[in-house]
This record gives C-alpha cells, structure tokens and sequence, in this order.
C-alpha cells in the first residue's frame, strides 16, 4: 500500500470515528435537554407550593377551588400497579424464558419466539382498549364489584405488557450462555433442571436482571393502558392491598390533564412537576439496576486488573454493605419478604412467609433430582402456556370482533360523523409517516452511537455519561417524552402540533432501545474473530463493517422491530405533539398535524359511544400493520441468524 | 498385573445426519489404566469418547448403533439414566470451562448438586479433590475468587478436580492440553499418571508423545474405524497395522 492511501485511509478512519461520537454525543444532549426542559417548566410549582408540600400532599384537585396539587397519592398508585404487575410477570417470564432457551422442542421454539415478539408489538392502546371492554367487565362480573375500572386491571395489563420484554431479553440472556458450561455440568452428572437453575440461570444473571428492570421500567412508564383501565380516581387503596380499588398513577394523570391545560398555568408547571418526579422515580429504577448489573458483572468477571471497568464508582461505604449483604445474604431476603407480604396482608402474611421459608427450608431436600426436575420443566411450561393463551384470547377476541367491519371502503376512506361512519384513511397514513420518520432519524443515529460505544471506547469518563445518558434515556417513560415534545418542540421551537414533532419525539423515545440492542449484537461477534481480520492489515472500520456487522444484523434488527413496534403503536408521545382526531386530509407538509391509528382508537374507545365495529376496526388494522412490520423482521433475521454461530 | 474391562465398545456406529463419524469401533477399555485415542483431526475420536458418557445426546441430528457397556450395562440401553451415567463416567473438555462463579463453589457444584450440604464435608471434598489435581497450593488463598480469573493451566487442572469432586470412575479428557503451554501440559500429564491409581482415564490427543508419555494403551483411528488397538509400546514400537505405522512415523496426519 502506498503512503497516500495509508495517509487518506487513516483520514477516513478519523472521519468515521468523529461520526460515531456525535452519535453517541446526541444521547447526552438529549438527555440534558429533556432534563432541561422539564425541570424549567416543574420550577413554579416547586416555588409556589414548596417540594414537600407536593410530594406529600394528599389530595390532587387541580381544578377544584382552591385547587390542590398533592401528588401522594399519585405516587403510591405508581408504585402499587407496577409491584402487581411485576409479582405477576416475573415468575411468569423467567419461567417461559427458561422453556424457550432450554426445553422447547426445536419447532415450537420456531413459532413460540415470534408468538412472544408479536405480544410485544401489541400497542398499549390496543390493550387498553382490550382492557376497557373485556378485561374490565371480567373483574366487574368476577368479583361482583360496580366498576372492573381498578389497580387488579392495570396491573393484568401491564404484566401483560411487560412480558414480552422480561421474556425476550432473559431468553437471549439464557441461550447464549456459553455451551461450555452446559456441558461442563451435565458431565458432573448434574440433571437437566440443576445444570439450568445452578449454572446458566447464575451465568445468564445480569441478562435477566436487566430484562427485569427493562420490565419495570415498560411497566411503570406506561401510560395509555393503564389510564383507560384503572379507574383513575387520586385515591390510594383502603386497605392498602385492595387490588379492586382504582387508582389513578402519575402517568395516567399526564395522559388526562396535559390536552386540557392552559399552557403557563399553575396547573401546567404541577403537570410537569408530576413528570419531573416520574423521571426521578424511573431514574432511581435504573440507577440501582445499573448499579447491580455491574456488581454481577464485576463477581462473574476475572479480577479487575483484566480490565472490566466498573461504570460507576462505588464508595467503600457501599462495598461493605455489599459485603455484609452477600454474607448474609438469605436472611436478609426472607426477611424482606416477611414485611413487604406483612405490610400487604398483616398476620396472614407472616403465615404465608413461614410457610414458604418452610417449604424452601425443607421440601427440596426430600424431593429427587428427578422430581424436581419434572415439577420445575411443568411449571416451566405452564407459564408459556399461560403467557400464549393471554396473547390468544387478545387476538381472538379482537379478530373476531373487527374483522367483519373491515371493508374498502373502511381502509380508504376519511372518518365521518365523528369516527362512527367513513374510514381511517388518514390515519393509516400518518402512522406511516410517523414510523417512517422517526425510524430514519433513530436508526442511523443509534446504530452509530452503539458502534462507538462498543468498538472505539476503551470506557472512559466520557463513555461512562454516555452510556448513563443511554440508560437513563432508556428508561424514561414515552409520556414524558410526550411532554417534552410538547414543551421543547411544539411551543419553544414554534413547531405547533406537527408531524415533525411527533416524528422527532418518537425517535428519542426509541433511540436506546436501538442503541443497546446493537450494543448487545455488536458484542456477541467475538474479539478473536476481530483480531483475526486486524492482524490482516485491515483497519478498524474495515473489520467493522467488514466481519463485526454483519453477523449481528440480526440483533440490529430485533432492536429495529422491537423500535417499529412501539412507534407504530405508541399514542403517550404524540398525544401533544403530533395527533388530531378527525380529519379529512393527510398533511401536505412536515408542519401540519396528523391523525395516527393509536391515537384514533384511543379517543374512539373512550370519547365515542355507539362506535363498537369501528373500534374494533381500528384496533385490527393498528394490530395489521404492527403485524406486517414484525413478520417481514422476523423472517429476515431468521435467514441471518442460520447463518452465523460461533 | 491381570486387566479387568471395565467399558466394553461393540459394533459401535455414530451418524451426525448423513456423516457416518464412527464406523464399527468395538474395543475393551481397561479399569485403572490410561487408554490414549490417537489419529488425525477429524478421524471420530472426540466424538468416540463423547460416547461414552453420552455427551452426544446434546447433537439433536446425532443418532447411534451397536453397544457400549459399561460394567456390563448397556448405557444406551432405554432404562439408563444420562445423569447416573455422567455421574460415574465424568469429562474434562478441550478448552477449560470452569463456570463463572469462585473456585470453592466451581469444586463444590457436583456435591452439591449430588446432595451434600454439610459445609464441613464440602470443604473436605473441596480440599481433597484440589490437592488431587495438584492444584490446592496455588489457589488455596483464593478460594472465593473468580475461576475465570485463574490461568489457562489452573482452569484445566480445576475443571479436574471438579471431576474428582464427584467421585467418578471414569475419567474422559478431551484433549486436555490442546489450549495449555508445555509447562502446564507437563503438570496435567503428571496429574493424569498419578490419577490411575483410583481411575480410569481415556484420553484423547492428537499429540502423539503424549500418547506415548501417559497412557497403558493405545488406539488408532482413523476414517472413523479403530485400525488398531493394544497396549502403547506395542503400538509405538512394533504397529501390526501399515496405517498406523505410517501415523506414528510422521508419513501423514
């Protein structure tokens, strides 16, 4: 190779690297104006009422007189519907997790992953909407109650919701764990289940951490699902654990009152101040996740002179909780159970406690290794059946019910008479332009900042807020983005409410999921095979695009879907940014707002009665589209992923 | 010094779909002797002893015929357990895959999972297993550090003694050394001469020195058949086989 092309190489290699970092950069930015804009819009309140006085007052009346803005009770609503939701999809997705990677039969495998990807496609509106005729009239004929409209709802909805996510990543988590170490036990003589719950179930930990997290965070962010099924009166449950009470959460609030406020009010910033302490909430989620990964990480890991760097500098006071915490590690857990089941059911809690440390203290050792085996694969199994027939029945009840009002002139047509009569042509469309644009501006964006932050960063302090910038901005609710859309884009930068808005919003909402599931593909490509091109004389970003990208398409696309889902189907960050109800045109410019399908059917379910057919339309053709997207993703990487293992 | 058989091969044939890997191998392996497999990469001897504690179940295209006894028991046979199996037959890999948790809990994972639970027998059967592989004076202080973070060599020798932790009777090695340096190679090709008091070892090596260094006896294979089987000097010094001499003199492979 002559000099220049060694000297107009290295340039382009400079280029390429500078290219990356403002995409990584863009995540930081981001973040801080989100941050930003937020706390710039929360500061009056905090002013005028005092933060205290915010966090625990109890009533939220913000149009009564005098208006109350206490958002207690907001908060403890939040916290009990994502608890719920959590006791209940946990279990349920580790179980099926562990079927999928392990047990399931090569062809069910084949057909039950999609199935699970598909439920993660559902919209939120869509469950809601499910939710609001079907779900809710279960609880109310069930539990012989007056409204099924309750936190039990919310939080049916929100497992639901969250499965798909706690499946997805604990399955990939599980699976790659490296076969040596299956191997390695089964020689032991170790029976299936051991080898499962003993070695990779321990190696796959982080993974399934961070799709426990990731769960919580879709869980306690969501807002359209949750606002149209639990009742949303600021009350908190009497007694605390009465889960057929409504109650009505910091996001649902948001969802209900920002479309209604006068834009400087008080009631504006106490709207913002509610956003601001759901980002705090969320933020403290995913700090502590963050910090717990990287402590597995850093036990599984060789000692740290090998270089895996820790992202966040702990204290020495944290290390020796750390410490004590591991040492005592069981009776600290038993005893947290004890109170948390005592604070929601009192003595008989305690009971259930005793009962179930007993069961766990003594039963294993009198039930063989076979047994356990047979028992823990059924449990396994019932959970997948479980998770399959709730997506089942949602499908089936809204096929059956929408199909027969789908017709040309239905798919073509702009809505009349108030969504009642005419079609969803126009919103068909913009949720088209919705996902066009706002994959566009993520997808180049993400996939960049991902290729810096695993390839060209040796973690540094800089990486380090990046990568915190990411992670924070992954678990920020869509709501919030809504809000920030809606402060930032809409009235600072004049936008109006647009199609670019929404566009915009969108795409910073979906921006971490692509960058971390690229990350996560980028890093399954092992370093030899990197080394083996480098020693060849190519340069970095030849090895990259060349032997690194390739193979993980796949992974790029699984973000890229999972990205598609939510845009398509997401209605929280667009509610104030970009959506009308009705209209007869599609928009003539980037400028003007659109109707979107998500947004159509939400005010179709809760805004028009006697619209029965058309709402079930609208949800089959959201569901359609979401489907389609899915499918054509799902096949590609299908073909990919046959053709690499390492 | 009589030999007593303790797995016995017949007929034994292995297809991974079409590929027929192991073609007609019937052998005797002695107990409480060193049984090397030698031959070129590729001829079916990984996968030969793989067999042996049924390993191969995991290859969901690999399919088998023929017999392999082990104390006269068919360990194919529909009734035998894999896990009994494994449990009594136990492998060390070619490349060490110590699990990701500390080197206490890498030795104690087989006792555990066979049911002991007493912490003082643990750290007996820990220590004891770790002396075994020659391995206790160098990890001793660090019992509750990572494995990963140990050599390549240490990694070998405790994915041994997690063996031995087990108490097996059969010990396969799949290439044991292939990924380690001449110094620790020397140190697992002691382990192994002492280990034959109390177990059997087959081991698999596509070093041909080695063979000859450890083992009682040798086979050959090649194409997937066993040319020749009897003991090392044997095979070495006077082959009764042209194949195999052509191996041992360097002529192929």
């Amino acid at each position: 190779m002559s000099d220049r092309q060694a000297v107009r190489r290295s340039r382009s290699e400079i280029g390429v690297r500078v290219v990356w970092f403002l995409c990584a950069l863009f995540a930081v930015i981001t973040i801080f104006f989100i941050f930003a804009f937020l706390f710039y819009d929360a500061y009056p309140i905090f002013e005028e009422i005092g933060v205290w006085n915010f966090l625990s007052g109890s009533v939220w009346n913000p149009t009564g007189f005098p208006p109350a803005y206490g958002i207690y009770s907001l908060i403890v609503a939040t916290l009990l519907a994502t608890f719920l939701a959590m006791a209940i999809a946990i279990p349920l997705g580790i179980g099926s997790a562990i079927y999928i990677a392990e047990l399931a039969p090569y062809r069910v495998k084949a057909w039950v992953k999609p199935a699970v990807e598909l439920l993660a496609g559902i919209p939120s509106v869509v469950f809601g909407f499910f939710g609001l005729v079907v779900l809710t009239t279960w609880i109310r004929v069930s539990f012989d109650v007056p409204t099924g409209e309750t936190w039990l709802a919310g939080s049916i909805l929100l497992a639901i919701m969250a499965l798909p996510t706690i499946i997805s990543v604990a399955e990939d988590a599980i699976s790659s764990a490296p076969r040596e170490y299956k191997e390695g036990s089964l020689a032991l003589g170790a029976t299936h289940w051991q080898t499962i719950s003993r070695v990779l179930t321990p190696a796959a930990l982080s993974g399934i951490t961070a799709a426990i997290i990731l769960g919580i965070g879709r869980a306690a962010g969501e807002t359209m699902a949750v606002l149209m099924v639990t009742g949303n009166a600021p009350v908190i449950p009497d007694p605390i654990w009465d889960v057929l009470s409504p109650i009505r959460t910091l996001t649902g609030t948001l969802g209900i009152e920002m479309g209604e406020v006068p834009v400087g009010s008080t009631h504006y910033h106490a709207l913002f101040g509610v956003a601001v302490v759901l980002l705090v909430i969320t933020l403290i989620i995913n700090f502590s996740a963050t910090i717990i990964l990287n402590r597995i990480k850093r036990q599984q890991a060789p000692p740290a002179s090998t270089g895996i760097p820790r992202r966040f500098p702990l204290t020495g006071w944290m290390e020796r909780q750390g410490i004590f915490f591991r040492a005592h590690r069981t009776p600290i857990l038993w005893g947290l159970m004890a109170v948390v089941l005592f604070a929601f059911f009192g003595l008989t809690g305690l009971g259930i406690a005793l009962v179930l440390y007993l069961a766990v203290r003594y039963i294993p050792g009198r039930i063989s290794p076979r047994w356990a085996q047979r028992i823990a694969f059924s449990l396994a199994a019932l959970c997948i059946v479980v998770v399959l027939l709730a997506l089942g029945i949602i499908l089936y009840d809204i096929l059956t019910k929408g199909l027969p009002y789908i017709s040309w002139e239905f798919l073509t047509e702009p809505p009349s008479n108030l969504g009642r009569s005419g079609g969803i042509l126009p919103a068909i469309v913009g949720t088209m332009y919705l996902v066009m644009g706002s994959i566009a501006i993520a997808l180049p964006i993400g996939i960049g900042a991902a290729i810096y932050l695993t390839e060209y960063t040796s973690e540094g302090r800089l990486v380090g807020i990046i990568r915190t910038a990411t992670d924070l901005l992954n678990g920020t609710p869509s709501i919030v983005f809504g809000l920030f859309g809606f402060a930032f884009l809409v009235i600072y930068l004049s936008f109006g409410v647009s199609l670019i808005a929404g566009q915009i919003t969108l795409a910073l909402m979906v921006l971490p999921t692509i960058i971390r599931t690229t990350e996560e593909a980028l890093k399954t490509v092992p370093v030899p095979v990197r080394e083996g091109s480098l020693a060849l004389g190519a340069s970095k970003w030849q090895t990259i695009r060349r032997v690194v990208l390739p193979p993980s398409v796949p992974g790029i696309l699984t973000g890229t879907i999972l990205s598609i889902g939510r845009v398509a189907g997401e209605t929280a960050p667009i509610l104030f940014t970009a959506v009308v109800f009705s209209t007869r045109f599609l928009p003539s410019s980037l400028f003007e707002p659109v109707m979107a399908l998500p947004y159509h059917l939400y005010i179709l379910a809760t805004n028009v009665p006697n619209a029965t057919g058309q709402q079930y339309a609208t949800a089959v053709v959201l569901l359609g589209i979401v489907i389609a997207f899915y499918a054509i993703a799902i096949v590609i990487r299908h073909r990919s992923s046959v053709k690499y293992r390492w | 010094m009589s030999e007593t058989t303790i797995i016995t091969t017949e007929n034994l044939n292995l297809w991974y779909g079409e590929n027929n890997a192991v073609v007609d191998v019937s052998m005797q392996i002695p107990d409480r002797r060193v049984t090397a497999l030698i031959g070129p990469s590729g001829c079916g001897k990984s996968t030969l002893i793989r067999c042996f504690n049924r390993m191969n179940d995991l290859v969901s295209s690999c399919r088998i015929s023929g017999r392999i006894e082990f104390h006269g028991n068919n360990i194919y046979a529909k009734d035998a357990d894999p896990v009994e199996i494994r449990r009594k037959i136990g492998m060390v890999f070619q490349k060490p895959n110590p699990f990701p948790k500390s080197v206490y809990e890498n030795v104690a994972y087989g006792p555990r999972i066979h049911g002991i639970k007493d912490k003082k027998r643990l750290d007996e059967i820990v220590e004891r297993s770790l002396r075994s592989a020659a391995l206790w004076d160098e990890v001793r202080g660090r019992m509750d550090e990572s494995a990963l973070g140990l050599s390549g060599g240490q990694q070998q020798r405790l994915c041994i003694a997690r063996t031995l932790a087990v108490e097996p009777e059969v010990i396969l090695m799949d290439e044991p050394c292939s990924a380690l340096d001449p110094i620790a190679t020397a140190k697992i090709e002691k382990l192994i001469d002492s280990l034959k008091q109390q177990y059997t070892v087959i081991i698999v090596t596509h070093n041909m020195q080695q063979a000859a260094r450890v083992s009682d006896k040798t086979g050959f294979m090649y194409l997937g058949k066993l040319i020749e089987f009897g003991p090392t000097s044997q095979i070495f010094e006077h082959p009764q086989e042209d194949l195999t001499e052509n191996y041992i003199t360097g002529r192929f492979g």
